[in-house]
């Protein structure tokens, strides 16, 4: 699989990883690894109820607790709440007044070790008064239903009606119409580190956070508002993070509040490093949805209109539900061609733990829907399922043109055909119809699946994304940048970049990890947009430090600027190369030749086609993306007839158009991973199960996440489309691949057994009355 | 006595270490507080998910499921010990250039499964490759890279056969 | 994390035997601590004194003996069964049921002996010595006492080990001749605890198929490691075939009561004993032909 795509130095090519080293000779330190002189240990006081007032909370006892340094309660945060915007700030560092899931935070403690401050969190003594919940959206939308938001009638917390085109009219008109209703699971973001967080107070007036943040700049400026500091005394630094998936990295957890306030308090750093089960319990998870969705079609199966209606448990606090329901809907409209589109999302509080963004962030849940629902189309039709998708596709635009979709999505660049095509001859998909395989108590199918997923994210007040390219006088490179890499390699990618546009070597780029303050503002690592808008930043900044090295050149060579060119670490005069400098030298004289003169360029993304404008939550209109990707997958599974198990086989392709693959092995592995961990994962194996708001299975043994032994040898296919908004065309890579993994499946399934499990995960017992019912109704 | 700290003697990384340690902690905290070797990670409470592995006597074990004192006179490599010196261990070096890599919070103890497989089975089925890290929980990379580069290490330590 | 306690690491079996005596149910023994660690980490497990019999090697062996058996020591790991190479050839049913016991850090650290003292009934080596009609070495100080396998655990996480009592060795006898044994659990991923499990043994009285003797036992289907005698009793004396085997299955059903939990409800469960006896019969009916 070394591929090499385009005729760069460094990049379309495979790139070893620059923090790979560190991680692999366990160099890399991540939250927990942090060690400061004269630390505290800290520790979380839970409530054991899903929902209660609190009446009273006594922390004398575990003051007292010899090695005690310092208690905090909710009280102590003078009534701060913090939200994901404006509107939706309903949250407290710690609760004050009620809890509202189980386990949330009442109290911290910091102590000498972290067995006494646990020790001194039993001690503290809360009243609690329980109040009846609700657990289910359904349970939250009833009449009467107890209020986990007692100024939220309804338990209603997002709540949008779009309608495009005219449903009802293309649905009359259809050839055949179809209305399902399908589940997705509670998942767990499934980050391996539970988060960890080191805080301390340098004097009165600065701030030190060090935590695992896949956006550090929300908690730079949540805990300014917080602690009344202005943002430049807050400084935030990102150590190595074990991955985040869009979930609570990216948020705040009461260890993160509570080691501020504890540090402030004890006037010493405080560390809370919380566990897996602190993380299984309490950590987001993405939103449970039951998604029912009509679509109807022309005999030839051409799609007509589609309504969904998605219905959500957001749980107990708002977040980012409002992203999460706009997300869900927005992407209807492709990577099929839809002229009529209407969309109900009604997202609900309850007592559960808070749901919020995860890797493919509501297109998976209704793309999942819709993919299926494509296949039982197709299927009662009799048309195959990689034409009727092909078919429907959206073509891919010639260069200067846009699609726009009824609901005024923008897309300039559309692999799904290509993609759709290239994965239907990998699996020899025409020889393969009709083959129905069975061996003894196994059966064998394969289903297709198409999706995409938007890249580049751009939300209002967020959208800032700066960069800085500082030019050592040796030649280094020092790049600073907000952009975080949780491990999907953006470092790599942001240093391979700014060395392709510098005409410089990787190695000669060193990129710091976020450090508020030095590196400039960014949004962080979530809707799949630090490779296309951090991207088109380092461009910039790359380019302006560039700019600024040329004109030293073209003085020293008397040329023009224009006539100057930066390549293979030499600078060189266009029409005659032989007069040339090295890289190095450029820089000195550049650097040492006026005093003073210091090499720095800048760079921040623009936003990407002119006539985008920022998408409408509540209409559903506009862009949210940059730009799409496109992702086209087959998978093959076993499944066990008499026990329901289902295993995959390494018969899995994957065609991923992310425009351009500026690190193709980082491409392979992500697209393989989220395939794996989040798509497969959720059709096959994970799903918490609660009961009135008790997660029962709390540990990575109950609850299932994805092993090496079952991993399908998923091979990846590159689809290249050049976006034109994309730097070096590139687009996100593989939150595509988790939206087009669990339809594949539910399809495989479906073709080994002639079951259709529209509520996922299919967990053996499931598929096992599935097969049972199916048998005694064609006995009858 | 309760809480009465015990001898510990044993090498770590070549290292040969005389400790007090408390009966009640656990290796792998020993390892990372005590001699500040993080590379061991913690990633769960149920030995479910192996971020902690390490080789004890040529071994791979969970580090976080090990009394410190029950490795006691024995010979414990952690991640820090893999490399010798500058130059990497031709698993290290293949995940690497084989761009497995993500996060990297599971590759240590990814890193000691398959070190202690090739020390005794230098020439691994691909089912043996997948077993040997069925313990090792990871939750970005889908696997088929680090299965895929320690084929390839286990290819090169043979001398490319 | 883990409760304080004072430890004691015995160099002798007696040594850790006298300790037992002395202390009795206010002491642990741990052994490879696989699954005693996770209980002690929540603090579900708070002995005052810990007896750490991790070092005792003199009871880490495995013995084979044309005429006795198979004597294993209570220390040794689960991957040096599921690799000895006489395990291998003379009851290659264990080594394959260790080949699936959890993953390989566990079995090159957990003890054969700490598995069953466990007694979970979910624990996948029980079921396999009670098929096998293995017996358990319990010793105290002076005295030595034998128990059947299908006899030592007596309730979920408890067994017939009094507080002054260690095991030390499992014995298994030679299987007869035409004899083959299996065993097969319900897992979704390699290394699960099995939703259920069966270990069938069947003993032909020649090569005409009379099933002279038959042992079935259940993992995961009460709260013990379950003999279905009476699923065996359909069997013995009869000529197997598909219908007879059928029949075992559903009656081993009715014996188990299996519990309801996050990875099946007791009705699956059920469902899925009725495959297993059938299925692990039938390898064992296959082995036993062979033999």
């Amino acid at each position: 699989m070394d591929e090499t795509f385009g005729n760069y130095r460094i990049l379309g090519k495979a790139i070893p990883r620059v923090d790979a080293k560190a991680k692999v000779t366990g160099q890399a330190k991540y939250a927990a690894d942090i060690e400061v002189a004269n630390l505290l240990w800290g520790f979380v006081k839970r409530s054991p109820y899903a929902h209660a007032r609190i009446l009273n909370i006594d922390t004398s006892k575990a003051e007292k607790l010899p090695g005690v340094k310092a208690v905090t309660t909710g009280k102590d945060f003078g009534g701060f709440k913090w939200g994901w915007s404006g509107p939706t700030r309903d949250e407290e560092p710690l609760a004050v007044e009620k809890v509202r899931y189980q386990y949330e935070g009442v109290a911290a403690v910091a102590a000498v070790d972290e067995d006494t401050a646990q020790e001194a969190c039993d001690l503290i003594e809360v009243d609690y008064e329980p109040l009846p919940g609700v657990f289910t959206p359904f349970e939250a939308m009833e009449e009467g239903a107890p209020l986990v938001h007692e100024d939220r009638p309804g338990n209603m917390c997002v709540e949008y009606h779009w309608d495009f085109g005219d449903v009802e009219k293309a649905f009359a008109e259809s050839y055949l119409v179809r209305e399902d209703t399908f589940q997705t699971p509670r998942q767990a973001k499934g980050y391996l580190e539970p988060p960890a967080v080191v805080a301390y107070w340098p004097d009165p007036d600065h701030l030190v956070y060090i935590g695992a943040k896949g956006s550090p700049y929300f908690p730079y400026r949540i805990l300014a508002k917080c602690f009344n500091l202005p943002l430049s005394n807050v400084r935030i630094i990102t150590p190595i993070i074990g991955s985040d998936f869009g979930g609570t990295k990216n948020d705040m957890t009461p260890a993160d509040y509570s080691a501020v306030m504890l540090a402030k308090k004890t006037g010493r750093p405080v560390k809370f490093v919380t566990s897996q089960f602190d993380a299984l319990t309490t950590d987001l998870r993405r939103h449970p949805m039951w998604i029912t969705i009509k679509t109807g079609v022309t005999k030839d199966g051409m799609l007509k209109a589609t309504y969904v209606k998605a219905v959500a448990d957001g749980g107990a606090y708002t977040r980012m539900s409002p992203l999460t329901m706009f997300l869900t809907g927005t992407c209807m409209t492709l990577p099929y061609k839809l002229p009529n589109f209407k969309y109900d999302a009604l997202n609900y509080f309850t007592n559960n733990p808070s749901s919020a963004a995860m890797r493919g962030h509501g297109l998976y849940h209704s793309r999942f829907a819709a993919d299926v629902q494509l296949d039982m189309i197709a299927e009662e039709l009799g048309i195959d399922s990689v034409e009727i998708r092909f078919k429907n596709s959206i073509e891919n635009p010639k260069p200067g043109e846009v699609y726009e979709t009824v609901n005024e999505v923008h897309v300039a660049s559309c692999g799904m055909q290509e993609c759709i095509e290239k994965v239907a001859e990998a699996v020899n998909w025409k020889a393969r119809k009709g083959k129905k395989k069975a061996e003894g108590d196994k059966a064998y199918g394969m289903g297709f699946a198409a999706a995409t997923y938007n890249g580049g994210t751009k939300l209002s007040a967020h959208n800032a994304c700066a960069a800085i390219v500082r030019v050592c006088e040796d030649g280094s490179v020092n790049y600073l940048t907000g952009a975080t890499d949780v491990g999907q390699g953006s470092d790599t990618i942001m240093s391979a970049i700014v060395a392709e546009v510098l005409g410089i070597a990787l190695e000669d780029i060193d990129i710091k990890r976020v450090d508020s303050s030095f590196t400039p503002v960014d949004p962080g690592s979530y809707g799949s947009r630090v490779t296309v808008l951090a991207g088109q930043a380092a461009i910039n900044a790359a380019e302006d430090a560039k700019k600024q090295l040329i004109e030293v050149a073209a003085q020293q060579f008397g040329v023009k600027p224009g006539d100057v060119e930066i390549k293979d670490r030499k600078v060189f005069v266009k029409s005659s190369p032989e007069r040339n400098m090295a890289w190095e030298r450029l820089v000195r004289v550049a650097c040492y030749e006026t005093p003073g003169k210091v090499i720095i360029g800048r760079g921040y993304s623009k936003q990407g086609i002119s006539l985008l404008g920022l998408a409408d939550f509540s209409k559903g209109v506009g862009d949210i993306g940059t730009n799409y990707s496109f992702t086209a997958q087959a998978s093959e599974v076993e499944v066990d007839v008499e026990t329901g198990v289902i295993k995959c086989t390494d018969n899995n392709v994957i065609a991923h158009d992310c425009g351009f693959p500026l690190n193709t092995q980082a491409v392979e592995t992500q697209v393989q991973g989220g395939s794996y961990h989040q798509g497969i994962s959720a059709a096959v194996y994970e799903e918490f199960k609660m009961d009135s708001g008790q997660t029962l299975n709390p540990n990575l043994i109950d609850y299932k996440r994805p092993r090496a032994y079952e991993a399908p040898m998923a091979q990846v296919i590159h689809v290249l489309t050049s976006d034109p908004y994309g730097p070096f065309g590139a687009k996100e890579a593989s939150e595509g691949s988790t939206c087009s993994a669990p339809p594949s499946i539910v399809s495989a399934i479906h073709d080994a057994t002639g079951v259709w499990i529209k509520d996922i995960p299919a967990q053996p017992e499931k598929v096992f009355w599935a097969l049972k019912k199916k048998r005694e109704k064609e006995q009858k | 006595m309760k809480g009465e700290m015990k001898e510990l003697k044993l090498t770590v990384n070549g290292k040969p270490y005389e400790l007090k340690v408390k009966p009640e902690t656990l290796l792998v905290d020993l390892l990372r507080q005590e001699l500040k070797l993080t590379g061991a990670k913690v990633g769960c409470l149920d030995s479910a998910c192996g971020a902690c592995t390490v080789n004890i006597d040529g071994k791979a074990v969970r580090s976080c499921s090990v009394l410190a004192l029950q490795a006691n006179g024995r010979e414990v490599i952690t991640i820090e010990g893999v490399a010798d010196g500058d130059k990497l261990h031709p698993i290290q070096q293949a995940m690497i250039d084989h761009g497995a890599i993500e996060c990297g919070f599971c590759t240590p103890g990814m890193v000691m499964s398959a070190r202690a497989l090739l020390a005794e089975n230098p020439d691994p089925t691909r089912e043996e490759v997948k077993e040997s890290i069925q313990g090792n929980l990871c939750a970005d990379a889908g696997y088929v890279k680090y299965i895929e580069a320690i084929e390839i290490a286990a290819k090169e330590m043979r001398g490319g056969q | 994390m883990i409760a304080a306690f004072e430890y004691f690491a015995p160099k002798t079996v007696e040594e850790a035997l006298s300790l037992l005596s002395k202390y009795k149910e206010e002491a642990k023994m741990i052994a490879g601590g696989q699954s005693m660690l996770v209980v002690m980490k929540q603090r579900l497990l708070t002995p005052e004194y810990l007896i750490d019999i991790k070092g005792l090697t003199a009871l880490d062996y495995i013995k084979y003996d044309e005429k006795q058996g198979l004597r294993i020591g209570a220390l040794t790991i689960h991957r040096a069964l599921e690799k000895s190479p006489v395990v291998q050839k003379h009851f290659g049913v264990l080594s394959e049921m260790e080949g699936n016991l959890a993953t390989i850090q566990t079995r090159n650290w957990g003890t054969i002996g700490g598995n069953l003292c466990h007694s979970d009934p979910a624990g996948d080596p029980a079921a396999v010595f009670i098929a096998l009609k293995a017996k358990f070495k319990l010793a105290s100080s002076g005295k030595e006492r034998i128990v059947e396998a299908d006899e030592f655990s007596t309730d979920y996480l408890e067994a017939d080990l009094k507080p002054n009592e260690m095991l030390t060795e499992i014995q298994v006898p030679n299987p007869p001749p035409h004899s083959g044994t299996a065993y097969e659990k319900l897992m979704v991923m390699k290394g699960d605890m099995g939703v259920i499990g069966a270990a069938v043994s069947i003993t032909l009285s020649g090569k005409d198929s009379v099933c002279q003797d038959a042992r079935i036992a259940l993992s995961n289907c009460s709260s013990i490691p379950l003999r279905a005698k009476k699923a065996e009793e359909v069997l013995i004396g009869k000529t197997l075939n598909d219908g007879l085997l059928t029949e075992a299955d559903e009656v081993a059903a009715t014996e188990a009561t299996p519990p309801s939990d996050v990875h099946g409800s007791a009705e699956y469960r059920r469902e899925m004993t009725k495959v297993f006896v059938k299925r692990v019969a039938k390898l064992a009916l296959e082995k036993a032909k062979a033999a």
